[in-house]
């Protein structure tokens, strides 16, 4: 029987918000790969996008902003099982909690984070965010954004990430295939999409990416210096060129293949610790 | 009560602490009682290290002040510690390392320690182990238990690092000139050589918590070695890049069903808050250990504190059920590590061991305790309940809703840090302030607040522990107190002074009218390590009962029976 993944519940975002484009490239990943969905668990963070899981009709955890990955990997963690799916927005993911993605990524584990990239912060009503460009005129930078922007693809490349993909939410399709990629993918994948807020950033609009995205082809997604070479390009060409696509696949072992209580199966379904080995354990005090 | 306390000490690096655990364990093996000690610097190699071990007769909760007999390893551990033995004590020294003039009415026994070490097993560091055969002979007690405690200490290292410290232990126990100098009597009863920390992560293991996440920081790193060192024993082990990760890793596989717990220092917790108020908002049960040492800021990371209590009570936005529980003694972290654990599941919240560096890190040797735990999950929903769309958080009398566990078919549900009605659904952004949203947050919150109302009608443990009823005057105390406070009220007992003991290890949720009628018209004194008195605070917020005199301390010292009793003497009027 063919499973549905909606609740019916609406989201919060504005008309033409990007992220509706997100929501449906997720539901087209599920559709297709039709996962038992008692056995996908979504987590946002705050923001905009943090009404992701609220539309699924998964499980799922709304965190707090920028704790995605963090709720994400405990879950995985506990339980091997599990599709975890990370919904973040670009002030959870490359601001408050950028940390969490490099210290993901080189762990590897088997997460698939699809981030709604507007390059401003929509909920709190238009403020600069890591990925805003220079020159931005936010609520907070009004004469201009004078810091370079985080580059997520750059950044996860760099901190061992397996899987590094970039959609445009204007392209449901393509973003769908990324997403469906990056949750079959073993270990971390990055999607980062390109999620126009069409309330409170003027400058990066679904216009102005249509003038600039390309899609990648023929690329040589297992080498690293030319998935480099390409999530380089949109900055190197003064964001004239914007490649789409997928950078970086390769196979590494996961987390929770490589750590020696994960190995032997799912947290989650291991026998219960016994009496005999607290005694057993205490013995190493006497 | 026959006690006897021995001081090892010297340079960081000097294997004083594998001396005196070797120490404490041999004494706990002839069936005596033990509580161990150590005091140590931030710093990795030099620095000032003692171990004080105190060995006795019958129950001890405190290393006691004084030593009677010193090790000392070199010079600075004469100078440093002579105002931390008896004037008659006996000081053990290596004459080529150190001079013991400055000791007036010691008794000074020069061993040539580093030689006999060299001549014995090749080792220089070995100097600690003849220095510990020798206190074994001064103790009149046998060499024949150390062999045991060799193997189980080194057994790793091989036989070659095990018949050494045999040699050179017994170097030292047969050395000419040291005679016993005390008969001590065990009880026939073997020990284990537990410190809280140790105790707390065995009795979480225990209770099947299977996940530990934590970032290193004294004095809670110990638990984070326990569970790394036991990864291979069904249990997952995963260091942080912050606390921030550790507890919404926690947070993250509590809700995947698996008990999961955290742990860290204040400065540690500080990150934590944010993630401990989304547990409480979730309603997913999840341990915190919370081990405090001398803030504020960095303060004295190595040192004891008790000021962290109203923070942990109090910590993160907005109000939110939660259980704060002090152990008072090695025994009870064993029991509290493991009951937190089905204190978190039935009431759905986070639950905070509250430690401190004095119990974290001191050893206590305990009798074989029961380790039959059982494991109470909780409300938890299976597909057998469902009926249309699955209500995670359902309105209920008690508060407490089914919660079921990702995996499950037909229960699927979104926990979501905002506000939220009986599904999980959003009643924040679009909804806040229409009714009839109005009236849902209403009664969500009421419904998560009355879990704490449920948890004191229905489990009796919410109150102060009160010994010795009818006295006079009464000591308040909670945690690591505990211990050299049940001492002290011995000691004046002993005097005539008619003394009693209030102890608080369960602090909140406070069974309030109960514990008035406990405390109230008494003669208080309140004991704890802080400066605003912060369970004398609590106490008087909670039953309106207001504590005068107070024996405070922040020094970073743990308090010792003997400066309690001094100071509750002098403030009877004796």
């Amino acid at each position: 029987m063919t499973q549905t993944y909606t609740s019916g519940v609406k989201p919060v975002w504005c008309p033409g918000c990007g992220d509706y484009g997100v929501q449906a490239g997720i539901l087209r990943a599920l559709n297709e790969l039709q996962i038992d969905k008692s056995k996908v668990v979504m987590v946002s963070g705050i923001g905009c996008s943090s009404a992701m899981p609220h539309v699924f009709s998964t499980y799922g955890i709304h965190s707090i902003h920028g704790r995605v990955l963090p709720v994400a990997t405990g879950v995985k963690l506990a339980n091997s099982d599990l599709e975890v799916i990370g919904t973040a927005g670009d002030g959870d993911a490359y601001g408050i909690g950028v940390a969490h993605l490099i210290h993901a990524a080189r762990r590897n584990i088997d997460i698939a984070y699809v981030v709604m990239n507007n390059q401003i912060y929509g909920l709190t009503t238009g403020q600069a965010s890591p990925t805003s460009l220079v020159g931005a005129k936010t609520k907070s930078t009004p004469f201009g954004d004078i810091e370079e922007p985080v580059n997520p693809l750059a950044l996860a490349l760099a901190s061992g990430a397996t899987f590094v993909a970039r959609g445009f939410s204007g392209d449901p399709a393509h973003l769908g295939e990324l997403i469906k990629e990056g949750i079959l993918h073993k270990g971390f994948a990055l999607i980062d999409v390109f999620s126009p807020c069409v309330s409170f950033n003027t400058l990066n609009t679904y216009d102005w990416f249509r003038q600039r995205i390309y899609k990648l082809q023929g690329n040589n997604t297992s080498d690293l210096v030319s998935a480099f070479t390409l999530a380089t390009e949109a900055e190197r060409s003064n964001w004239s060129k914007i490649p789409i696509g997928l950078f970086y696949k390769v196979e590494r072992p996961t987390y929770n293949e490589l750590d020696i209580t994960l190995k032997k199966g799912s947290l989650a379904k291991q026998p219960q610790h016994t009496k005999e080995q607290v005694l057993q354990l205490l013995e190493e005090y006497r | 009560m026959t006690s006897v306390a021995i001081r090892i000490a010297g340079a960081n690096g000097d294997g004083i602490e594998s001396a005196g655990a070797l120490l404490a364990k041999v004494a706990a093996r002839n069936g005596l009682h033990v509580f161990a000690y150590r005091g140590y610097q931030s710093i990795i190699r030099g620095g000032h290290v003692w171990y004080q071990v105190r060995i006795a007769d019958s129950e001890i909760g405190s290393f006691g002040e004084l030593a009677d007999i010193l090790v000392a390893l070199n010079q600075d551990a004469i100078e440093n510690q002579k105002t931390h033995i008896k004037s008659n004590a006996i000081v053990i020294f290596d004459p080529s390392k150190a001079n013991a003039d400055s000791l007036q009415s010691a008794r000074k026994i020069p061993i040539p320690l580093l030689e006999i070490a060299v001549s014995q097993s090749g080792d220089p560091v070995m100097r600690n182990t003849v220095a510990l055969g020798a206190v074994l002979k001064i103790l009149g007690l046998p060499l024949s238990e150390l062999e045991d405690v060799l193997r189980r200490t080194f057994g790793k290292k091989g036989e070659e690092v095990i018949a050494n410290n045999l040699k050179a232990a017994s170097a030292g126990y047969n050395f000419q000139g040291i005679d016993a100098a005390y008969s001590l009597h065990g009880d026939g009863k073997q020990r284990y050589l537990l410190d809280g920390n140790t105790a707390t992560a065995i009795g979480a293991y225990a209770a099947d918590c299977r996940a530990y996440f934590a970032y290193p920081m004294t004095p809670a790193s110990s638990i984070l070695h326990w569970f790394a060192a036991h990864e291979d024993k069904g249990v997952l082990f995963k260091q942080t890049e912050d606390e921030i990760a550790a507890i919404n890793m926690t947070v993250g596989a509590a809700s995947a069903g698996v008990r999961a717990m955290c742990g860290t220092s204040g400065g540690g917790f500080s990150l934590m808050v944010e993630g401990l108020g989304m547990a409480g908002m979730l309603e997913v049960p999840i341990v915190v250990v919370e081990s405090q040492r001398s803030g504020p800021s960095t303060g004295l990371p190595t040192k004891h504190s008790q000021a962290d209590m109203l923070f942990v009570m109090h910590a993160s936005q907005g109000e939110f059920p939660r259980i704060v529980v002090a152990p008072r003694t090695q025994e009870e972290c064993f029991k509290i590590g493991a009951e937190a654990f089905n204190l978190a599941d039935r009431y759905q919240c986070p639950v905070i061991i509250l430690l401190d560096q004095f119990i974290s890190e001191s050893y206590k040797g305990v009798e074989a305790f029961d380790v039959n735990v059982e494991i109470d999950r909780g409300k938890i929903a299976d597909t057998s309940t469902s009926n249309g769309r699955f209500k995670r958080y359902a309105l209920t009398e008690d508060g407490i809703s089914p919660r079921s566990i990702p995996g499950t078919p037909g229960l699927e549900f979104v926990a979501a840090s905002d506000e939220h009605d009986e599904y999980g659904d959003l009643v924040s952004d679009m909804f806040a302030g229409i009714d009839p949203y109005v009236e849902i947050r209403d009664k969500m919150y009421e419904k998560r607040m009355k879990k704490l109302d449920t948890a004191l009608k229905s489990e009796p443990i919410f109150l102060p522990e009160l010994s010795n009823p009818t006295a006079k005057h009464f000591l308040v105390v909670y945690g690591s107190t505990y211990g050299p406070a049940s001492e002290a009220v011995e000691m004046l007992n002993k005097e005539g002074l008619d003394f009693g003991l209030i102890s608080f290890s369960y602090l909140l949720p406070l069974d309030a009218e109960k514990t008035r009628e406990m405390l109230a018209g008494k003669d208080l004194i309140d004991v704890e390590a802080n400066y605003n008195a912060q369970l004398a605070q609590w106490v008087r917020l909670q039953t309106g009962v207001e504590i005068v005199k107070k024996i405070r301390k922040w020094n970073g010292e743990p308090f010792t029976a003997e400066e309690i009793y001094r100071q509750a003497k002098s403030m009877v009027g004796v």
